[in-house]
C-alpha cells in the first residue's frame, strides 16, 4: 500500500471517518472510498459495495464492472452513550460491552453514576451535551436517554439530533414522548428530526424488567446499525 | 406541591431573565458547586471593590429554581458585602426550613421561593447558588 494512502487512513480513523480501501485485484491498484460522503465522480457501483461492506463491518471481495475489487473496511468503533445512570442503564451498559461496542454512561447526578453500580463501565459526571461536544458524535455513535429528567434528557437529545448519530432512543411512555416532542419542536426541531427518536424505546417484545428492557433497546440499536434502511419491527419496549 | 405551584409565573420570569448570566474576564474569586443528587451545577465568579461585590457572573446547569436563585443573586448581590450575602443566605435557609420571614430589600424577591418551603428535597436547588457565591467570595479574599 502506498504511504500516502496509509497516512490518509490513519487520519480518517483518528477523525472517526469510515473509509474503505479498494484494491483492484487484476492491477493491484488501490484507492480510498468514503462510503457515506457525497463524492462527485466516484464509481456508483463501487460506492454502493463499499457502503454495504462498511455497514456490515466486513471486508470482502466484490465483483463490479471493471473487475474484482478487494474492499477493506476501516470503521470507527461503535459507541453507545447512555444518558442516565438508572437501573436499565446498569443492564444495558454491560450488554453493550458484550456486544463488542464502546460504552459511556453519563449522568451529572454523580450519586447515581458510581463505580459500585457500574463496575468496569466508563462513567462521566458531565452534563450529557457537554460530554457529547467533547467526544464528537459520528455516524457510529448511538445515544439513549433514560434519566426521566427533562433538564438532562432534552439537551442530550438535541445534541444527538444535531449529529449523524445512527440511533437515538428515549426511555419514557407515549405520553412522555408527546410532551418531549413539543419541547423539542419549541427548540426548533422539525418532523424529520423528531422521527429519528425511537420512543417508546426498544423493540416491542413485551419487556418488563430492567434487563429485558435493555435487551429490547440493544436489539433495536443493532437493527438500526446493520439495517439502517429497514423499517420492520419498531416501537414499544 | 405540584411543579406548577413551585414554578409560578414570577419565578419563571426571574429564571428566564438570567440576570448576571455569563463570565467575567478577570474574576478575583470563582467557585463551582454541584448537587450530586439532581445534577444541578453552578459556577459563580466575582470581583470586589472596597469590600463590596463590584461584579458577579454565573453559569447554571440546573433546574428552574436554581436558575432563578442565581438570577436573583445577579441583581441583589451586586453592591453587597460578603457579610450581607451570608445573612441573606441564612435568611433564605430559615424561610425554606421553617417558613421564617425574609430579609428586606434587596433580598425581598426571595419571597418567590416561599412555595419551596413545603418541598424539602428542593431546598438545595435554591441554596446552591448562594453557597457557590459564598465559596467564590471566600476565595476572593485570600
Amino acid at each position: 500500500m502506498k504511504r500516502d494512502l496509509l497516512a490518509r487512513i490513519r487520519r480518517d480513523v483518528a477523525e472517526k471517518q469510515p473509509v474503505v480501501l479498494a484494491t483492484t485485484l487484476s492491477s493491484g491498484e488501490s484507492r480510498l472510498v468514503y462510503p457515506f460522503a457525497e463524492e462527485a465522480g466516484a464509481d456508483p457501483a463501487l460506492r454502493a459495495a463499499a457502503r454495504e461492506a462498511a455497514l456490515q463491518d466486513q471486508s470482502r471481495v466484490v465483483e463490479i464492472p471493471g473487475g474484482e475489487v478487494f474492499l477493506r473496511v476501516f470503521n470507527p468503533p461503535v459507541r453507545v452513550i447512555i444518558v442516565g445512570a438508572v437501573h436499565v442503564a446498569q443492564a444495558l451498559s454491560q450488554m453493550v460491552r458484550q456486544a463488542g461496542y464502546d460504552v459511556l454512561v453519563v449522568d451529572p447526578r454523580r450519586s447515581f453514576a458510581t463505580g459500585e453500580r457500574f463496575p468496569g463501565i466508563p462513567l462521566s459526571g458531565e452534563w450529557p451535551d457537554e460530554a457529547m461536544a467533547r467526544l464528537g458524535l459520528d455516524r457510529r455513535t448511538a445515544v439513549v436517554t433514560m434519566t426521566h429528567d427533562t433538564k438532562i434528557d432534552d439537551p442530550a437529545l438535541a445534541a444527538a439530533l444535531r449529529s449523524d448519530s445512527f440511533y437515538v432512543g428515549a426511555l419514557g411512555s407515549r405520553k412522555t414522548q408527546a410532551a418531549r416532542r413539543e419541547r423539542l419542536r419549541a427548540m426548533g426541531f422539525g418532523d424529520r428530526d423528531l422521527a429519528r427518536i425511537h420512543g417508546p424505546v426498544g423493540l416491542a417484545i413485551g419487556a418488563v424488567s430492567p434487563g429485558e428492557i435493555a435487551v429490547s433497546i440493544l436489539a433495536e440499536l443493532v437493527d438500526r446499525l446493520r439495517r439502517p434502511g429497514g423499517t420492520e419491527a419498531r416501537a414499544g419496549a | 406541591m405540584t411543579a406548577e405551584g413551585l414554578y409560578h409565573d414570577a419565578l419563571v420570569r426571574m429564571a428566564r431573565a438570567a440576570t448576571g448570566a455569563g463570565r467575567l474576564e478577570d474574576p478575583q474569586g470563582s467557585a463551582t458547586l454541584d448537587n450530586p443528587l439532581c445534577g444541578d451545577r453552578v459556577t459563580i465568579q466575582v470581583r470586589l471593590s472596597q469590600g463590596r461585590i463590584a461584579a458577579l457572573a454565573h453559569q447554571v446547569r440546573g433546574c428552574l429554581l436554581c436558575e432563578a436563585a442565581a438570577s436573583l443573586l445577579g441583581r441583589a448581590a451586586v453592591g453587597a458585602t460578603p457579610a450581607e450575602v451570608a445573612a441573606a443566605r441564612a435568611g433564605a435557609a430559615a424561610m425554606l426550613a421553617a417558613g421564617a420571614p425574609l430579609p428586606q430589600e434587596p433580598w425581598a424577591e426571595l419571597e418567590l421561593f416561599r412555595p419551596v418551603h413545603e418541598v424539602k428535597s428542593r431546598h438545595r436547588c435554591v441554596l446552591l447558588p448562594f453557597d457557590a457565591l459564598g465559596e467564590a467570595l471566600a476565595r476572593a479574599r485570600v
